[in-house]
């Protein structure tokens, strides 16, 4: 596998972005990510367009992405992963570089997710659990999911909601300073706990928002980057890769993300680090309790500890590990696809 | 870019209405669900039973049932009935309910430990979702929902009220 580097990022704002079509919002990471680069459109060998979709009027949505950014014969491969689609087309180009197949690719994640009402959106992402056998009878949405896992966390570990809480409270901080999160305010653990239900025990403030939002990264190759010229690239050390089951019903406990602790462990090992190695981190924040999980299936603090390790501020600057400076999800909002491109890039 | 951003107080939150919208021309999709190598366990749930698949070669269970058994490579798998009672593993009660829920009271969605497996189900007859506890024990059994022509499995607590 050769060495693959990250040389050029962009990003679309985050937000109720009523003023795009799905194209035209790719576009804006797109034109940002090749800027950054200082690369032009013929440089692209290849796109790999991450979008979970069906929520978009554009259901194949990778050709006119492609289309519009001026590379319509480049690829793209598209690619779904559901939350971690982005991930996935990162993954997807950093292999084809580190497998010699080009020498220039680019990821794009991208998700419109306002162009359907909140039911409709809820019924879309309620099938990213198991239709036949869960939504069909259930009617369970993916609040309704990461809800289940915070009442078993609650009750076997004592989290509290105003752990959960807290780390909305951090991430908003962050989000508050971001010009491209979707919500750029503070807000108090007062404010999340006195916020509707949404899935019981989770609140308003509890959840990631629906988001329309896009990023981009161009990767490339050590003899590529060489060539170019480009002395600042970022070195993509290692990727894990790990799922689990699609019944909520078949996994094995409701306290931990068995995909978490898989993908870390690959990751860790193929970087040649520790978990207390690791200063700053991205994780999957879509709900509270999910950052909670994060800390201790990364390997952060024990399992059960999460709470604590929220409570003591070991999850912000100065603390032990720095998460979420974006502002996570939860800040910055929840476009599936478009900044999830951290999490596993430890 | 017009960018108008919708403000409270000092909340600074993007939204951006931009110019006008059209409608798409509306796309409705109707599937149909193929259950004939499960037809056991919908037939099942009619007659407020649930049964569960277990694999004659291996002796894998499956629940929710599949017909084959990817483990061993049998597909010569047999239906075994699960028992009535379980013990709460988790739950939640779904406020914010999505496309074609909408009309039903918020609604509690439970999984319990029935047996070897795990079940998932609605949890019925309960006021107040917060004086359930994880480990409380629960009857199963099953209810016909008019509106989706639907059986299915709901739980009950077994020794208290809520």
């Amino acid at each position: 596998m050769r060495k693959v580097g990250i040389v050029g990022v962009g990003q679309s704002v985050f937000g109720v972005r009523n003023d795009v079509t799905i194209q035209e919002l790719a576009w804006e990471a797109v034109k940002e990510a090749l800027d950054d680069a200082g690369l032009t459109q013929k440089d692209i060998e290849i796109s790999i367009v991450g979008s979970a979709g069906t929520r978009t009027y554009e259901l194949y949505p990778a050709v006119p992405v492609n289309e519009y950014s001026g590379f319509s014969e480049k690829g793209p491969i598209r690619v779904e992963a559901a939350c971690a689609t982005g991930s996935a087309a990162l993954a997807v180009a950093y292999n084809m570089v580190a497998s010699g197949f080009v020498d220039i690719a680019l990821a794009i994640g991208v998700e419109k997710m306002n162009e359907v009402d909140t039911a409709t959106s809820l019924a879309v992402g309620g099938r990213g659990g198991n239709y036949l056998w869960e939504y069909h009878f259930y009617g369970t949405t993916f609040p309704a999911y990461y809800a289940l896992y915070a009442t078993a966390h609650m009750a076997r570990f004592g989290t509290t909601e105003e752990q959960l809480a807290l780390v909305r409270v951090k991430n908003q901080k962050y989000a508050a300073r971001n010009p491209k999160a979707q919500f750029q305010f503070e807000v108090t653990v007062d404010d999340v706990l006195k916020s509707r239900p949404i899935a019981w025990p989770l609140k308003l403030y509890d959840c990631s928002a629906i988001t329309d939002g896009a990023a981009a990264a161009v990767v490339a190759s050590e003899d590529a980057i060489r060539k170019l010229h480009i002395d600042t690239p970022v070195w993509i050390e290692a990727i894990g890769y790990a799922s689990d089951t699609s019944n909520i019903t078949r996994r094995e406990d409701y306290v931990s993300l068995k995909a978490t602790r898989l993908a870390a462990q690959m990751a860790y090992r193929r970087a040649g680090i520790e978990p207390k190695d690791v200063e700053v981190a991205e994780v999957h924040d879509c709900f509270t309790i999910a950052e909670i999980m994060a800390y201790e299936d990364l390997g952060f603090v024990e399992k059960g500890m999460g709470g604590k390790f929220i409570e003591e501020g070991q999850s912000d600057i100065g603390g032990k590990v720095a998460v979420n400076l974006s502002g996570g999800l939860l800040g910055k909002g929840g476009a599936s696809t478009g900044c999830h491109w951290s999490r596993n890039d430890l | 870019m017009d960018m108008a951003e919708r403000k409270a107080g000092a909340k600074k939150t993007v939204k951006i209405e931009g110019g006008p919208t059209i409608d798409s021309v509306p796309i409705t999709y109707r599937h149909k669900i193929p259950i004939g190598k499960t037809l056991k366990y919908w037939d099942g749930l009619r007659e407020g039973r649930i049964y569960a698949t277990r694999c004659k070669s291996c002796g894998a269970v499956y629940y929710p049932p599949q017909s084959d058994c990817p483990y061993c490579g049998s597909s010569d798998v047999e239906w075994i009935e699960l028992p009535r009672e379980g013990v709460l593993e988790t739950f939640t009660r779904v406020y914010s309910k999505p496309q074609g829920y909408e009309d039903f009271e918020p609604y509690i969605i439970a999984i319990a430990r029935v047996g070897d497996v795990r079940v998932m189900g609605w949890l019925i007859n309960v006021k107040d979702e917060r004086c359930v506890k994880v480990g409380d024990e629960v009857v199963l059994g099953t209810t016909y929902i008019e509106k989706h022509n639907k059986y299915i499995i709901t739980f009950q607590l077994k020794n208290k009220q809520c």
